[in-house]
This record gives C-alpha cells, sequence and structure tokens, in this order.
C-alpha cells in the first residue's frame, strides 16, 4: 500500500514537472502497467496518488520557467512567474504549494467523507446553471485580459474561433478544418497551452541566453510563503471554493476553475496590481488547483460521469482494474472508498511536505542558464503533445500553435485570454444549444440560482472591462 | 511509397511488427479503446503472440479506420477494431473505409436499449441529438407517427412537430440531464443501460432495436421482451411497420447495432485463419468469457465466416430507396450534413444464400 502510494507520488510529481504535461498526460501513459498491479485495489490508490502529485507538482514549471505545467497551472503563471524573475521563486512556488494542498486536503475531505449526499445537490444544477457558469467563466476573461483591450479583444475572438474548429454540433460535420482531416476533433489543448507558453519562453530565454532571475539568497523564502499562505487565506479558501463547485460539476473542470479564482483574486482586490508578480494572484488560483480535482471525482464515482478529461481516462483505467464507477455494486465496496481516498490524501500531503522541503533547491534552476536545460525541455514539451495521435500532425500543429504564441507575445496579444476563450468555445456553443431547445425565458426565471449567476454575470463582465490593468501578455 | 512509408512508421511507433497490432479510432479509455484492450488482453494467450493497441484518434472515429484501409491493411499483422458509429459513417459520410474489403474476424451484434421517464408523455419525447440517435429518431417518429402515411414526408413533418431534439449534448451530459428530468427519453447499450437506467426508479423502459439474425429479421430481445419496436408499433397501430421509411430505419440500425464491436483484417490476410482460431478458442474458454462478460456485458459472438455473413446481410439492406431516405430524414428533420454515396447502391450484390429470402423481416 505505502509503496504504491510512493510510486504513484513519485511519478506524479515527475509528470507534474513536466510543462505542458499534468495529470491526463500521465495517466493515459499508465495504460500498459495495469495488469501488474496484482492487487486491484492498490492501483486505485497509485491513480490517485498520481492525479494529487501532479496537480501540485505543475505548478513548478508555471512559476520558475513561465511554462504552464498543464493548462489549469496557467492561471498561476501569471503572477508567478513574475515573482520568479524577481528572485522570489521559493516564496511563489511555497505559497502555491501550501495553498494547493491545504486545499486539496479541505476538499479532499469534504468530498471522500460526504460522497452520497452529492447526488442531490448534483440534481440542483440543471443546463441553464450549467451555461451561466460558463458564461460566468468567459466574463471572467476580461480579468486576464491585458490593458491593450483591443488586442485582447483580439485574442478572444481567435481564441473562440480556434476552439471552435473542429465538428460542428448540430450538422455533425467538419467546421473550418480547411480540408485537413485532423483537424476534424479540434485542436488539441496540449499543443496549443504549449505553443502558447512554452515556446515562446524557451525562445526567448534561448534568444536572450540568458537565466529566468538573478542570483538570489533562498534563506526565509520559505518560511515568508507559508506566511503569505496564511495571510491571505480568504484568497486561499475563496480559490479553492470557486474550484471545488467547477470540478463538481461534470465537464467544466480543467482550466476554467483556476482561470475563474484567479479572476475573483482580481476582482476581489480592486485596488492591488496583477500580472507583475503579487502573491495574492498565486494563492487565489491555486486554491482551484486540488480542490477541483478532487471533486471531480463526484461525479465520475457516483454517476460514471467524468468531471474533466483527466477524471475520463481514470474511468477506463479503473476499468481495467474491474471498477467500474457508477455502478451501484461499487457504492458498498468500502475497500474502494479507502482506496480512493488514502491515495489522494496521504499523496496530497507526501507531495506538499516533499515539495515544501526541496523547494529551495528546486527554484535554483531559475538561476541557471537557459541553454543548460532548453533541449531537455523541447524533448518533454514535445513528447506530451505527440501523445494524440503520434503522428506528424500533431508535431505541425504544435508549430504552429507555436508561431501563434509568439506573435501574440511579441504583439502584446493577451495570450491567458486566447486561451481561456478556446477553452470555453465549445462548451458556450454546445450548452446554448441545449439552453435554447430545452428552456423559454418564463421556465428560466423560474430558476433562482440561474438568476442570481446572471446577475454575476453581468456584474463581472462591468468590472473585468473596468479593471483591465493586466500586463501580461 | 506512402504505404511503405506508413508501415515504416508502425514498425517505428510499435516495439516489434512481429506482433500483432490492433488499430483503434479512439484516444486510449474511450469505449471501444477500452473493449479493444479487454479482447487482446484475453485473445494474446490463444493467439500465443502478443497484441499490441495502437490508438488513432480523430473526428467522429473516421481517420483511424481512413489509415487503416489506405495505407495498414496491406500489413498481415493488422487489425481494425471499429464500432457501430464507423456503421453508421460509412452509411452517410465521406469515409474511405468499405467493409466489403475486408474479411471478419469477429464481430458482437448487440442491441440498443431506449429508456423514457415514468409518467412522461412520449408523443412529445425530449432527446439528446448526434448520428449516433439517428436511429432513435426513426424509431421514436415510426411509434408517435404511426402508419397514416409511410411516406417520408409524412414522418420528417411529423418528427418535427412532435420531438425536441436538443443538439450539443456530450453522452455524460445526456445521462445527467435524463437524470435531471430535463431529456425524457435516452438510450444506452445493454451494459449502459443496466448502469445508468436501470437503477433510476424514475425510468423505465420504452423499447429496443431488437437483435438482428441471419436471415436479416430482427427478433425481440429475451433480456426485455415485448419491448422491440416493431412489436409495440404493431400494438399501437394494429399492423406491423412497413414502408420506405421502415426500410431506412432498418438499414440504419442494424448498420450500427450489428456491428456495435467488430475485428477486421484485409481481404487475403495470411494470418486470418490463425486469428479467427484464436477467438473462437478464446470464445469457448469460460474464463475468458468470464473475464470479457465482467467488464463490458454479454454480447453475442459472430466468429470468422459468420461474421462475414453477418456482414453481407447488412450489405444488402442498402437499397437506392432506403439509403435515399436515411439521407433526406438525417438532413430534412434531424439537420445533419450527411450525403447520398451512389457507389454503395452500385456495389452491393445480394449474397447467394440470401438471394430468394425476403430481407424486409
Amino acid at each position: 500500500m505505502i509503496i504504491a502510494l510512493l510510486l504513484g507520488t513519485l511519478y506524479g510529481l515527475i509528470i507534474g514537472l513536466i510543462p505542458a504535461a499534468g495529470a491526463t498526460t500521465g495517466l493515459v501513459v499508465l495504460f500498459g502497467f495495469m495488469s501488474y498491479f496484482s492487487d486491484p485495489y492498490l492501483g486505485v490508490i497509485f491513480c490517485m496518488a498520481v492525479v494529487a502529485a501532479s496537480t501540485t507538482g505543475d505548478t513548478y514549471s508555471g512559476i520558475l520557467l513561465g511554462i504552464p505545467g498543464a493548462n489549469s497551472a496557467a492561471a498561476t503563471m501569471v503572477d508567478g512567474h513574475p515573482l520568479a524573475k524577481q528572485g522570489k521563486a521559493t516564496y511563489a512556488l511555497t505559497a502555491a504549494i501550501t495553498t494547493s494542498t491545504v486545499n486539496g486536503l479541505l476538499w479532499g475531505t469534504l468530498t471522500f467523507a460526504l460522497l452520497p449526499w452529492y447526488t442531490k445537490l448534483m440534481m440542483v444544477f440543471g443546463v441553464p446553471e450549467m451555461w451561466a457558469f460558463v458564461m460566468l467563466a468567459l466574463a471572467c476573461v476580461g480579468f486576464v485580459s491585458n490593458k491593450f483591450w483591443i488586442r485582447s479583444l483580439m485574442a478572444i475572438l481567435i481564441g473562440l474561433f480556434l476552439g471552435s474548429i473542429g465538428t460542428n454540433p448540430v450538422t455533425n460535420a467538419d467546421r473550418w478544418t480547411f480540408g485537413w482531416e485532423y483537424l476534424g476533433a479540434g485542436i488539441q489543448i496540449m499543443p496549443m497551452v504549449a505553443g502558447l507558453f512554452a515556446f515562446p519562453e524557451i525562445l526567448d530565454g534561448w534568444r536572450k541566453q540568458d537565466r529566468t532571475a538573478i542570483a538570489h539568497n533562498t534563506k526565509g523564502q520559505t518560511l515568508d510563503g507559508i506566511k503569505a499562505a496564511w495571510k491571505y487565506r480568504w484568497d486561499s479558501i475563496r480559490g479553492g471554493a470557486i474550484g471545488a463547485f467547477i470540478g463538481f460539476l461534470p465537464g467544466l473542470g480543467g482550466a476554467m476553475g483556476d482561470w475563474m479564482a484567479y479572476g475573483s483574486a482580481v476582482a476581489a482586490n480592486p485596488k492591488e496590481e496583477f500580472g507583475k508578480g503579487n502573491i495574492r494572484g498565486v494563492i487565489g488560483s491555486e486554491g482551484a488547483n486540488n480542490s477541483q480535482k478532487a471533486t471531480s471525482m463526484i461525479p465520475t464515482v457516483l454517476f460514471g460521469i467524468p468531471g474533466a478529461s483527466f477524471a475520463a481516462v481514470l474511468m477506463a483505467l479503473f476499468m481495467t482494474l474491474g471498477f467500474e464507477l457508477g455502478t451501484p455494486d461499487l457504492a458498498y465496496d468500502t475497500r474502494f472508498f479507502d482506496s480512493l481516498t488514502f491515495g489522494f490524501m496521504w499523496a496530497t500531503v507526501l507531495v506538499g511536505i516533499l515539495c515544501i522541503v526541496f523547494n529551495r533547491y528546486i527554484s535554483k534552476i531559475s538561476s541557471w542558464p537557459y541553454k543548460y536545460y532548453f533541449p531537455i525541455l523541447v524533448v518533454f514539451i514535445t513528447w506530451a503533445c505527440a501523445q494524440y495521435t503520434g503522428g506528424w500532425e500533431d508535431y505541425a500543429i504544435l508549430i504552429l500553435c507555436s508561431a501563434l504564441g509568439v506573435f501574440c507575445k511579441a504583439y502584446k496579444y493577451s495570450r491567458p485570454a486566447l486561451l481561456m476563450a478556446f477553452i470555453l468555445a465549445i462548451k458556450v456553443e454546445t450548452l446554448t444549444l441545449q439552453l435554447s431547445a430545452l428552456y423559454t425565458i418564463d421556465t428560466l426565471m423560474t430558476r433562482p440560482i440561474f438568476i442570481i449567476l446572471i446577475i454575476t454575470i453581468i456584474a463581472m463582465a462591468a468590472l473585468s472591462i473596468r479593471k483591465n490593468k493586466l500586463e501580461y501578455a | 511509397m506512402k504505404k511503405l512509408i506508413a508501415l515504416c512508421l508502425m514498425a517505428f511507433t510499435t516495439s516489434a511488427l512481429a506482433d500483432y497490432v490492433f488499430v483503434v479510432p479512439q484516444k486510449p479509455g474511450a469505449g471501444t479503446s477500452q473493449w479493444a484492450a479487454i479482447i487482446a488482453e484475453q485473445l494474446e494467450p490463444f493467439l500465443g503472440e502478443k497484441i499490441h493497441i495502437k490508438h488513432i484518434p480523430g473526428a467522429r472515429d473516421i481517420p483511424g479506420f481512413n489509415e487503416f484501409h489506405n495505407s495498414l491493411r496491406v500489413s498481415d499483422k493488422i487489425v481494425m477494431v471499429s464500432h457501430g458509429g464507423n456503421g453508421v459513417s460509412f452509411l452517410q459520410e465521406n469515409v474511405d473505409y468499405d467493409y466489403n474489403d475486408y474479411d471478419s474476424i469477429g464481430l458482437m451484434n448487440l442491441n440498443i436499449i431506449a429508456g423514457k421517464a415514468i409518467g412522461a408523455d412520449m408523443t412529445h419525447p425530449i432527446f439528446a441529438a448526434g448520428s449516433g440517435m439517428v436511429p432513435e429518431a426513426f424509431a421514436m417518429a415510426l411509434l408517435i407517427c404511426g402508419n397514416k402515411s409511410t411516406s417520408i414526408d409524412y414522418y420528417i413533418a411529423c418528427f418535427g412537430e412532435h420531438v425536441t431534439w436538443v443538439n450539443g449534448m456530450s453522452g455524460g451530459e445526456r445521462r445527467l440531464a435524463f437524470k435531471r428530468g430535463e431529456l425524457n427519453g435516452t438510450r444506452e447499450n445493454p451494459a449502459a443501460y443496466k448502469k445508468h437506467v436501470e437503477p433510476n426508479d424514475k425510468a423505465e423502459i420504452w423499447f429496443h432495436h431488437g437483435i438482428l439474425q441471419a436471415d436479416g429479421s430482427h427478433a425481440d430481445d429475451p433480456n426485455y421482451p415485448g419491448f422491440q419496436l416493431e412489436i409495440l408499433f404493431e400494438e399501437l397501430w394494429d399492423a406491423p411497420p412497413s414502408g420506405e421509411f421502415y426500410d431506412a430505419y432498418k438499414l440504419v440500425k442494424s448498420f450500427r447495432d450489428g456491428m456495435q464491436k467488430a475485428l477486421w483484417v484485409n481481404k487475403g490476410n495470411q494470418n486470418t485463419f490463425a486469428l479467427r482460431n484464436a477467438l473462437h478458442q478464446m470464445s469457448l474458454d469460460p474464463d475468458a468469457v468470464a473475464a470479457i462478460e465482467a467488464k463490458v456485458g454479454k454480447y453475442e459472438w459472430k466468429i470468422g465466416d459468420e461474421g462475414n455473413a453477418h456482414r453481407d446481410t447488412l450489405m444488402s439492406f442498402i437499397t437506392e430507396d432506403a439509403l435515399r431516405n436515411l439521407i433526406r430524414f438525417n438532413t430534412e428533420a434531424l439537420g445533419l450534413a450527411s450525403i447520398f454515396k451512389d457507389h454503395l447502391v452500385i456495389e452491393v450484390e445480394v449474397p447467394t444464400q440470401l438471394e430468394g429470402t425476403d430481407l424486409r423481416g
């Protein structure tokens, strides 16, 4: 049991450290190895440890290199990387990991202890509420846009367009694929994240032959990071609650929760400047990170309906172990639930401790010149992005997305806004189709949660336009 | 040259070309990928060789099958794993693959079950849309609109009047929306029906499509007796379903359900016998069967020539009228961008063993 936990934690941490890879990539690789678990419950512990550890680990590349570990960690990077450039990488990492660990434990406890209770709660959220949540996330795009508002608007439009490439949800025909069959399934998220964020930063570092940060004294930064996590606990708790809620709603998880949590931190602190190294931006978004991984397990376990992309892969892995999620029989398997809880919670604790202890050493990478680790980064990122088909098309898309990323960075088109619009595009479209088919204005007016959300969207949209000060592109 | 390059790439991406490769047109973790992994694991000991899974995902699971058809199938070690959705795409979309060019190793012939909310008015169903739901759209149009007319125009108009067709729903969203009561109907394969619909105390069976027989007819499902569409139709409308609309329904439901999961190799593949033999041995092994049934449910296997005969039966349903009506209903009632492929009609020849039989059930 302990060995499965340790191996899962270490493997997850390594995957989390690889730029552009995350829990989903880490789990996909495991399909060939599931048969090695003589006891399937050990497989459950291992997989849950991978999920928890990779989620915590993907913070590193975002903060240290300005390259998100996975799409969800991109929000952390906006303020985390500027802190690293200022020589405060250990401080930012410790604050991020403390927040992520505490929220993982808090929401993990609430998730696994009260799992059966959520069935009724989930029934309250229908298509209108899901639609309103997606629109709320879209309103939050304003907070991650930069001060060049026309270019930000362009970035959002480009993101929406790129996100809608693929299959038309009404006609089921290819849309805007320019005759390229590969694009029929849409542009994959990993090359988009890597292209927008990873390669522009790597090229920049390579071109300057520079290091991320000047040599700095890391002494005291670990303690300061923990103190910051406590000092800004409300940003952390708010971020955690947002992440937990988004994770709970099937199909919405991933980046949406983190960006919304980041947006809420910006909105809640109107007098502060973000995007230049504000620790509250790091804490706000990291709060959502592990909490949504925990709550994504609710629809996955209870209904067999994956809460996020990693949960869909996890479900398939569990099936190969003989556990079919969402079946009534599983509800009586206490050992299964114990294994889920044990794997996630202890891996969260373990990776949290490991990271905090070693942060000051790991963060020294930001003082090394890029040339020492540039080739390794390129290899790992390319590997992560070629996990879709493994064919030349994966590489071609990565090159195209990288060109877009370099362009956006050079000409100050907001990359976070572009990414978020890209992620939300298809959700906005499909949920609008569902809403218009199933509801009328009259029936929508009878749903109080929907009405509250609509009012919040209007307020957030207005605030995000007014508060649009980020310089990060 | 293209074929050579593709084969070289396959050899590079799999650890050894000497091993068998199952080509799956989906990402790891998707339904058919899971099925392929389980079958490969159970089949290996009987085959005596390793089986690698090669995932070639893409839109509507078409590119992987196209790649098999265009380049990979020339290798005697490559086996295609397909599903019912590929069958529907074969009828109504631009695809390269063609079942006539392959030999069946084995296939699973199954039934799809539709559930409804107890007490719901099923003359006005609210149902998730999608190309995978086309047979259900035909079935509900038959049940609701009856036999006042058998023309396709009548059913298109009637469907539009009665059915709320909800676009843009994924499988997960559909299941939740049905549980919440936003949809009053849903459909699942037998294993998923047991998991998602049977435990729901607010749901009950609505209809099923029946199980395709060797003579081209559809039989009632012993697990859900009396709920086959043809039986319900006759009870409601005092006559069995017939006519051009019903022929189009039979065509599309048979192509989806009759080849729900299938293994194919190129015609003339040197290893066909070995693969069929291994699958046959596996199907007789109680431990292997129990392992498969525990994970994917209990389905009827058609192995070897039986699989080819099954495919030929399906092909015999492709008549010009049935195909045209399928495309018309798809485009005009369901809004799908389907295309009529006249070469399908020209290609089909009625197999000798079926000549003279009434294929309309």
